[in-house]
C-alpha cells in the first residue's frame, strides 16, 4: 500500500467522523463544527490528488473549498444567532417547524 | 520516514476529530477542533502543500475559531448546557452504517489504481500562484464575491430588527 492510499484512507475517515458529527451531536454550533471537518477531509484529499498526479489544480481547488467555508461559517453562524435570539432555541431537537 | 510522520500526524488527527464529536462541552469541542486542524496543517506541509498549509493556519485556526468562540460567548452559557452532549440513540444507529460506508470506500481506494501522473512540480508555491492568477483568475475573482455576498449577509442577519 503506497502512503497516498493511506492518506486517502485518512481523508476518508475524517469525513466521516464529521457526519458522524452532524448526525449526533445536540447543539447547533457544535453542528457547524463537524461541518468544518468534513470540509477539512475534501481538502485533504484534494492535496493528496495534486500529489499523485503532480499538479496544482487540486491545490487551488481546496483554496477555493476554504474560501467558501469561511463564507458558510459567517452565515451558518449568523443564523444560529438569530434562531437563538428569534425563538430561544440552542439545540437542534427543539426546531421543529418551518414557521408558527 | 513518511510513514513516520503519516503514523503521528494521523493519530493526532483522528482522536482530535472523535474529541470534536465526543466531548461534552462545546468549547472543549471547539478547542479539539483547533488541535485537529494543527494536525491537518502538518499534513499540508509533509504533503508540500506550504501555501495551503499556511492558509489553514491564517483562514481556520485563527479567523474560523476565534469566531466561534465569540459567537458562543454571545449566547446564554444555561441554554448552551441544556443542549451539550450527542444523541445516544441516533449514535447506535448511525455509526455501524458510517463504519460499513467506511469500510466499503476503503475497499475501492484499496483495489483501485491512480491515475498517472501528467508532471512534476518543481516549485510548489510558484506554480499555484502561477496558476491561480492565469487559468483560474475568474474563479478567484468570483471566490471575492463570494466573500463580500457572505459579509453581507452576516450583517443582515446579525442586525436587531427595528418596530
Amino acid at each position: 500500500m503506497s502512503i497516498e492510499k493511506a492518506y486517502i484512507l485518512l481523508s476518508i475517515a475524517l469525513f466521516l467522523i464529521g457526519l458522524l458529527g452532524v448526525i449526533v451531536r445536540k447543539n447547533l454550533i457544535t453542528i457547524l463544527v463537524s461541518t468544518e471537518l468534513m470540509l477539512n477531509g475534501i481538502n485533504l484529499t484534494l492535496v493528496v490528488a495534486d500529489k499523485v498526479i503532480g499538479a496544482v489544480h487540486g491545490q487551488i481547488m481546496a483554496f477555493f473549498v476554504l474560501t467558501v467555508a469561511a463564507a458558510e461559517v459567517a452565515i451558518g453562524l449568523g443564523l444560529v444567532v438569530a434562531i437563538f435570539r428569534l425563538k430561544g432555541y440552542e439545540g437542534s431537537s427543539e426546531i421543529t417547524h418551518l414557521r408558527d | 520516514m513518511e510513514w513516520l510522520i503519516f503514523a503521528v500526524l494521523g493519530t493526532w488527527l483522528i482522536v482530535s476529530a472523535l474529541g470534536v464529536v465526543f466531548v461534552k462541552n462545546p468549547v472543549h469541542s471547539i478547542l479539539f477542533f483547533l488541535s485537529s486542524l494543527l494536525a491537518m496543517a502538518g499534513i499540508f506541509i509533509s504533503l508540500g502543500a506550504e501555501l495551503l498549509a499556511g492558509l489553514q493556519l491564517v483562514i481556520y485556526a485563527v479567523a474560523i475559531v476565534v469566531f466561534y468562540v465569540l459567537v458562543i460567548t454571545t449566547i446564554p452559557w444555561e441554554k448552551v448546557k441544556r443542549f451539550e452532549g450527542f444523541y445516544g440513540k441516533e449514535l447506535t444507529m448511525s455509526a455501524p452504517a458510517l463504519v460499513v460506508l467506511f469500510l466499503l470506500m476503503a475497499y475501492m481506494v484499496l483495489k483501485g489504481e491512480f491515475a498517472k501522473p501528467v508532471g512534476v512540480v518543481k516549485d510548489n508555491l510558484r506554480e499555484v500562484g502561477k496558476a491561480l492568477f492565469t487559468s483560474y483568475l475568474f474563479p478567484f475573482e468570483v471566490a471575492s464575491v463570494i466573500l463580500l455576498v457572505a459579509m453581507v449577509g452576516a450583517i443582515l442577519l446579525g442586525r436587531r430588527e427595528e418596530g
